[in-house]
């Protein structure tokens, strides 16, 4: 048994772009810069990072399904690149979406299919698609087409087909994407049930308070380096110093937003649409006392509610990727 | 009046470039060669040499005439119909509809290129068929070609404006494309002498773009002069702009049916 | 022992799945029915001089050009479809092997692109009222079998074309009429100048082709018979064999260019 089930040590990869009908010109755009990290056997470690991080093309490695640029990464002591055949049976992967399935096919037939491709034994699949089936709440539906199938029961699909072949390290893309809140609460409690079962789980994110609520350990990552990689608890103790100011507000122009971002005392600002409002955040060590001098600032503003809390993982999470959402 | 003439020709024009980067949006140029040059040469040398196991004879330019037409037509067909057809899947066709702009200065616009391509298609289909199978061009008259093939090509694009609106709701656009451009294989005299079909099937062969220009092209290449060729030419030109304007009334149809039953989801 | 029931089992599945599939998709109905009974028909009109009994090498011939259009149109958009549907992915990362997976599609394909020889021999024998005799039925019947072999085998490869160039699709058609004129399908290649032949005998359909006229016509001697399936055989089996090394090549390479998503 290892240790660690997943090791990541300088992990590149570039896309070439072109630019050009006639002239082409390539470009290189580089996903993932360089990220080194272990994940331990039995783990449920979380991928954190804003659009476009490198997430995706991170776990696209990890599952065989791109070759590194420069860099090495082993599941279970495998090679991604020169083991790829011996470790894709003993992992599980979903990117989520509307793609990844067969549409005119019904989700029953999906994951006969893919029980096949997995050589999943046929008289243990007789058995394991229903349990699946059953356990991420499609009973009654297999038999129809997956084009009828809402978002949501396209995710839970997916997961189905993830577990069939029983793999010991799982790499979930976005899981909760697309789920309504119910469906992301289920989904996140069998996640947990995965974890509880003794697999390896590398889970990305860019809901906050999942990999918080979720995640043993978690690393954030943005435009293709790694920039934190902790628990959730320390992660949020980098943000201990500060308080953060709740300021509703009804618009605010570039030039007001500059003028915060420049008082002396504020470490970063943010505009936050929660519900139908906007909430301008202000991350100042200062805490309360800072309010006065904000509500200068924004002279001539209509503001709304003010409010001082403590930092989430949210803010932390804000500060690492420079305050940009 | 000379307000809206000019709108038009602008429109006209941006349809044109519209469809001329989009031709070329997807291309590079190999895959460009391969499909404008190499493809219907293949064409070419599979049906002459038919031609010539059937006959036992070493006349070629009866099939290298017929196939180098064809090529107008794959363009028309082809190209005018998924520009149209296409508006469909890019999702852009209520913005069509909801346009003011006269939509025949849109189309037509669209057909400009395909017509242009669509002759450069014959050249390089005649050109091959000098190169590789002896086609002697040396009766021939360079003015009435020149417009055999533009009638030609536009008699086609305007069978493509048809099609295009019909694609915009049958639910598979390529496989009315393909079964009209094989029907025109058969039916426009390009591999088979019309004397030769049965009676019923060379009444279809009259209604149809092609099959005038391919004949007349023909007797060009056997010496012939305009005058020989008008009449046909003048048929050619007709058949065209009725499939055309048959094209517009099936899309102000749909645009009003549309409109009434305040939905797009027939397309 | 397990490894040839699974890999059995994973080409009956695909095979399953990659029929139900067509079965929706109106284009498929072109390639296997439409375009073979056109070009049949063209092909009938434009021989005609040569006689009522050359009619069975025309069906069998226009038959063959729609196996072929089927394969390289219906195959290769398959994968395709695949890519565009975000299914290339999973089947990559899956334990079994694509090329298997492959096999199976190009089977299907094949297969419902034999029923358009039979309709075509059923449409031309009742409308046209040619009789359509087989010299040799038994030798046919084998020939057949033969030829899905041949074409599937030449389809594999074919397909690992589609997976490393995504925008292959745009080539498709320079790759219809050439084996149509190569492999001798609707004239002699004698027809041919003489340094195309090479060509035409590492085709394995060309061999199918010879084996299925020479049957159905009866243009060829029992024992040029055998010596066409014999050669179809090693030739498609050099396919088969040669596939692994190529699956492997194209799949690495695709891996590293980013070319089984379209996002990459």
């Amino acid at each position: 048994m290892f240790m660690n089930a997943v090791e990541i040590s300088n992990l590149k990869r570039q896309f070439k772009t072109t630019i050009g009908v006639i002239k082409r010109q390539t470009k290189e755009v580089i996903a993932v810069d360089g990220i080194s990290f272990n994940i331990q056997a039995g783990e449920l470690f979380g991928l954190l990072g804003p659009n476009g991080a490198g997430k995706t093309t991170t776990i696209k490695m990890l599952t065989t399904l791109l070759i590194p640029s420069s860099g090495t990464a082993t599941i279970m002591g495998l090679d991604v690149v020169k083991d790829a055949e011996k470790i894709r049976p003993r992992i599980g992967f979903i990117f989520g979406g509307e793609r990844g399935l067969y549409w005119r096919l019904s989700g029953l037939d999906n994951l006969r299919y893919f029980a096949t491709l997995y050589y999943v034994d046929s008289n243990v699949a007789k058995k394991k698609i229903p349990e699946l089936i059953e356990l991420v709440g499609l009973k009654g539906r297999e038999k129809e087409k997956v084009e009828g199938y809402s978002r949501g029961m396209r995710q839970r699909l997916h997961i189905a087909r993830a577990l069939l072949h029983d793999p010991e390290v799982l790499f979930l893309d976005e899981p909760t994407m697309g789920l309504d809140p119910v469906g992301a609460r289920e989904m996140r409690m069998t996640i947990r049930d995965l974890q509880s079962a003794k697999k390896t789980i590398l889970l990305t994110t860019h809901y906050m308070f999942e990999a918080d609520a979720l995640c043993e350990r978690i690393a954030v990552i943005n435009k293709g380096k790694i920039v934190a990689l902790n628990t959730p608890e320390k992660l949020k103790t980098t943000v201990r110093d500060l308080s953060v100011v709740e300021i509703e507000i009804f618009g605010i122009p570039p030039e007001f937003l500059e003028k915060v971002r420049n008082l002396e005392y504020v470490d970063g600002v943010a505009v936050e649409t929660r519900d139908q409002r906007q909430i301008l955040l202000v991350h100042t060590p200062k805490g309360p006392s800072a309010i006065s001098d904000i509500v200068e600032v924004l002279n001539g503003l209509r503001l709304g509610k003010i409010v001082t809390r403590e930092p989430t993982l949210e803010d932390a999470y804000v500060r690492l990727v420079g305050g940009q959402m | 009046m000379k307000k809206r003439f000019i709108t038009n020709v602008k429109i006209f024009f941006e349809g044109a470039i519209l469809s001329y980067r989009a031709l070329f949006r997807w291309l590079r140029p190999a895959t460009y060669i391969a499909s404008k040059i190499l493809a219907p040469l293949t064409m070419m040398i599979f049906f002459v040499f038919i031609g010539a196991y059937a006959s036992g004879n070493n006349d070629a330019s009866f099939y290298v005439i017929g196939n180098a037409l064809i090529f107008a037509a794959s363009s028309g067909i082809f190209g005018v119909t998924m520009s149209i057809g296409g508006e469909r899947w890019s999702g852009t066709l209520p913005y069509l509809f909801g346009s003011p702009a006269n939509r025949m200065a849109i189309f037509v616009g669209r057909a400009f290129m395909h017509i242009l391509d669509g002759m450069l298609g014959v050249f390089i289909g005649l050109g091959w068929g000098i190169l590789l199978f002896g086609l002697d061009l040396s009766q021939t008259h360079l003015t009435p070609l020149l417009i055999t093939i533009l009638i030609t090509t536009f008699s086609t694009a305007g069978l493509g404006l048809l099609m295009g609106c019909v694609g915009l709701i049958t639910r598979n656009v390529m496989l009315v494309n393909n079964t009209v451009y094989f029907m025109m294989l058969l039916f426009s005299g390009a591999n088979i002498s019309l004397e030769s079909l049965p009676k019923w099937m060379q009444v279809i062969s009259n209604y149809i773009p092609l099959t005038r220009g391919i004949t007349s092209t023909r007797l060009i290449v056997a010496g012939a002069g305009i005058n020989e060729i008008l009449p046909l030419l003048l048929e050619e030109f007709l058949i065209g702009i009725m499939f055309a304007l048959v094209g517009f009334f099936l899309f102000s149809t749909f645009e009003k049916q549309a409109k009434k039953l305040g939905t797009l989801e027939i397309f | 022992m397990k490894k040839i029931k699974d890999t059995l089992r994973i080409i009956g599945m695909s095979f399953e799945i990659e029929l139900r599939q067509n079965l929706t998709d109106g284009f498929v109905l072109f390639g296997i029915v439409i375009q073979p009974l056109i070009v049949a028909f063209m092909a009938l009109w434009m021989l005609k001089d040569k006689g009522p009994d050359y009619a069975i090498f025309i069906v069998v011939g226009s038959a063959m050009t729609g196996l072929w259009t089927t394969l390289l149109f219906n195959g290769g958009n398959s994968i395709r479809g695949e890519r565009w549907a975000g299914t290339l992915e999973p089947l990559v990362g899956a334990p079994s092997s694509l090329r298997i997976v492959v096999f199976g599609k190009v089977l299907a394909n094949v297969t419902q692109s034999l029923l358009s020889m039979i309709g075509c021999y059923t449409f031309i024998s009742l409308i046209m009222g040619y009789p359509l005799t087989l010299s040799r039925p038994i030798f046919f019947l084998i020939s057949i079998l033969l030829t899905v072999f041949a074409f599937v085998s030449f389809g594999v490869i074919i397909a690992s074309l589609f997976i490393l160039i995504p925008d292959f699709q745009r080539l498709q058609n320079t790759l219809e009429f050439p084996v149509y004129i190569l492999c001798g399908f609707l004239f002699p290649i004698a027809l041919l100048p003489g340094w195309t032949t090479p060509i035409s005998y590492i085709l394995s359909p060309y061999w199918a082709a010879r084996a299925l006229h020479g049957s159905a016509r009866g243009m060829l001697e029992i024992n040029h018979i055998f010596i066409s399936w014999v050669l179809l055989i090693i030739f498609s089996a050099i396919y088969i064999v040669g596939s692994g090394a190529l699956y492997r090549l194209v799949l690495k390479r695709a891996r590293v260019d980013a070319t089984l998503n379209t996002t990459g």
